[in-house]
């Protein structure tokens, strides 16, 4: 009985195959944004746990920002100074290791004729473990680099490359900003985040970019590392009091600050990839509208052009439920094709996706693609439904008689 | 359009394959009442093969449905096969159509995109058991069609696609063979054909009411009855001449 009416379903799917086909296409469309989203989604989520990983194990923030609004304004200077790091650093149980970070958008190197602009990193050695950054070729950043604000720095790979160097260039002399500066050491490669190379880096010791940058010894920034995931609250909790304190802000100043955890990095993230799931269950739903009604205009065309047919079969014992699942049945094989179609769509546009070379690697979960085949179902059993009980209805006699 | 029903009845003589009693159809069409059937008695025996023949608004469209429990009467009692149909739902009503009644109709009706066997195997996908294809084929082996299984319907001609449609009425095995105007479409020859292939299922024992407005149909058939005005006008038996032929 089933076998039949799939067998039958399908044959009059394919005896109307143009119309079956645009009949779907809502369906099509539905199924196909569902499988690519969510497949498009899981693979940055993927690759967002990735790279937050590589940002470094329990890594925080803190840098020096003025609030907003009326309470901001009337703040002082906002500073965020080499001692407030040495509090942190000796002040805060929670926090296992701090680095300062004194970032510089550009810096001009150069080696052997070749000049770039790269981004500059002051640091100090703590750096490699908060960040899983570690020195590859070569050494870290000694206590004495650090004290005495030797010229010296670490090259991410990539800058090595378009220095047209290699690993040779360890222990050779770099131009920084027009002072020499000794290579003592290349990162271990990271690769890129959404198209950005992690690679493309300079570190120097912190000491030698307060030098180097006068401008930024009040406005240093800082990368810390709580001792353990749990101790994160706590952490961001102790550097928040022994800065306001530091800062001597009243308990109505808000804070002159930032602190920022990769938790916080991740909850951003997760909220742009709510607004997509938003954006696809709109078209999902306005689409499996579309999809549905033209289902259920077809299952009726249908169902008036083979009124004889529905006539006889009664007539020859089926009873209304037979009728009515032979043209659910339909219905479902119709929307089910469409599902079909939707997923191999879904795949192929994941698959184009993937080609561009900054994207993410798209996964699409089998979740996904039974959910599509899910949707589609049910919409083809919710508005079959209609013209299902339509023709199981219908009086033989008269059905017999329809010309 | 007129219908003929024949019935057939396998060894036994009793009870009668149908059992009319006052049968009645009151049609509402807004606040007329239109009485199709006043009151109709009729008693077919097995293996009898009748004609009913009418004029058309004589009631005898409507005494086929009832006979074919395609529709149910107003009042009165309708024994099928020794079992009272006449008040019984759309489903056993469905049931009864399946197993204890074969239709033949004017226009064939068979599945335009299904070969012969799948036509003939249509009643048995409903509730129809076993060895379907088995008994499809048997089926199309009794109307002479074996060769022609994988045919569709518009690659046969009009007779074989009429036998295609009585096999299909006989795969169940029905008490009762129910044909409407089945010689309608067909040519006099092939007609005939047709008429002499109930003759022949006759011979087997096969019950077959046909009802026909063709007095030619009608001289096949030991057995005439006429309806008007909803009622029946007369019933006559030529017990002693030949069946068909």
């Amino acid at each position: 009985m089933i076998v039949s009416n799939v067998q039958n379903a399908l044959e009059q799917l394919w005896s109307h195959k143009l119309r079956s086909l645009l009949t779907v296409l809502g369906i099509v469309i539905a199924v196909a944004s569902t499988i690519t989203v969510v497949g498009v989604i899981q693979g940055f989520t993927a690759y967002v746990a990735q790279f937050l990983q590589g940002l470094g194990t329990n890594a925080m923030w803190v840098w020096p920002e003025r609030p907003g609004g009326e309470a901001g304004k009337r703040l002082g200077r906002i500073e965020l100074d080499q001692r407030d790091f040495e509090a942190i650093a000796t002040g805060c149980e929670a926090v296992r290791r701090v680095s300062p970070l004194i970032r510089r958008p550009t810096a001009a190197i150069r080696y052997q004729g070749e000049e770039l602009n790269v981004p500059l990193e002051g640091v100090s050695a703590e750096y490699h473990p908060i960040r899983n950054f570690p020195v590859e070729v070569g050494r870290p950043f000694s206590v004495a680099d650090i004290e005495n604000a030797h010229h010296v720095c670490i090259l991410g790979r990539e800058v090595m490359n378009k220095l047209g160097a290699s690993e040779e260039i360890v222990g050779r002399t770099v131009l920084i900003d027009r002072q020499r500066f000794q290579v003592i050491g290349l990162l271990l490669e990271k690769g890129s985040f959404l198209g950005n190379s992690q690679d493309n880096l300079v570190l120097i010791p912190y000491t030698m970019a307060l030098k180097l940058y006068p401008a930024s010894i009040r406005k240093i920034a800082l990368t810390a590392q709580a001792t353990s995931e749990e101790a994160v609250p706590e952490a961001r909790a102790q550097i928040t009091n022994l800065l306001r304190r530091r800062h001597q802000l009243t308990a109505s100043q808000p804070n002159d600050f930032q602190v920022r955890t990769q938790d916080e990095i991740l909850e951003t993230f997760n909220s742009m990839s709510l607004v997509a799931t938003v954006v696809l269950s709109g078209i999902v739903g306005i689409s499996l509208l579309v999809g549905g009604i033209g289902i259920m205009n077809v299952m009726l065309v249908s169902v008036t052009e083979r009124t004889r047919e529905i006539g006889l079969r009664k007539a020859v014992g089926a009873r209304r439920r037979d009728i009515m699942l032979q043209f659910l049945t339909e219905a479902v094989s119709l929307s089910l094709v469409g599902g079909g179609l939707g997923i191999a769509l879904g795949y192929g546009l994941c698959a184009l996706a993937s080609l561009h070379p900054q994207m993410v690697d798209v996964v699409v979960p089998t979740w996904a693609v039974i959910l599509g085949f899910g949707i589609s179902a049910t919409t083809g059993v919710v508005f079959g439904l209609v013209p299902a009980a339509k023709a199981a209805l219908l009086n033989p006699i008269d059905a017999l008689r329809h010309e | 359009m007129r219908t003929t029903s024949p019935i057939t009845a396998e060894a036994t003589p009793d009870p009668p394959v149908i059992r009319l009693e006052g049968i009645t159809k009151e049609y509402r069409m807004g606040a007329v009442t239109v009485r199709a059937l006043q009151g109709v008695d009729l008693t077919i025996g097995r293996n009898e093969l009748v004609a009913i023949m009418g004029p058309s608004g004589s009631g005898k469209s409507t005494l086929m449905n009832i006979l074919g429990c395609l529709d149910i009467p107003t009042a009165g009692k309708y024994e099928l096969d020794g079992r009272d149909v006449a008040r019984l739902s759309q489903s056993e009503l469905a049931r009864v159509r399946s197993r204890g009644i074969g239709f033949v109709f004017q226009t064939f009706e068979l599945l335009p995109r299904q070969t012969a066997l799948r036509n003939v195997e249509l009643p048995l996908t409903y509730g129809g058991g076993p060895n379907r294809r088995a008994r499809a084929v048997e089926s199309l082996r009794r109307v002479g069609l074996e060769n022609r299984m994988d045919h569709r319907p518009n690659q046969m001609s009009g007779g074989q696609r009429q036998r295609v449609a009585i096999a299909r009425a006989l795969v169940q095995r029905p008490a009762l063979l129910l044909a409407d105007e089945p010689t309608g479409n067909l040519d006099t020859a092939t007609g005939d054909e047709i008429l002499e292939l109930f003759g022949e299922l006759h011979r087997q024992g096969q019950t077959i009411v046909i009802v026909t407005h063709e007095p030619d149909v009608a001289a096949r058939c030991r057995r005439v009855v006429r309806i008007r005005d909803g009622r029946v006008e007369s019933d006559l038996s030529s017990r002693d001449t030949e069946t068909s032929r």
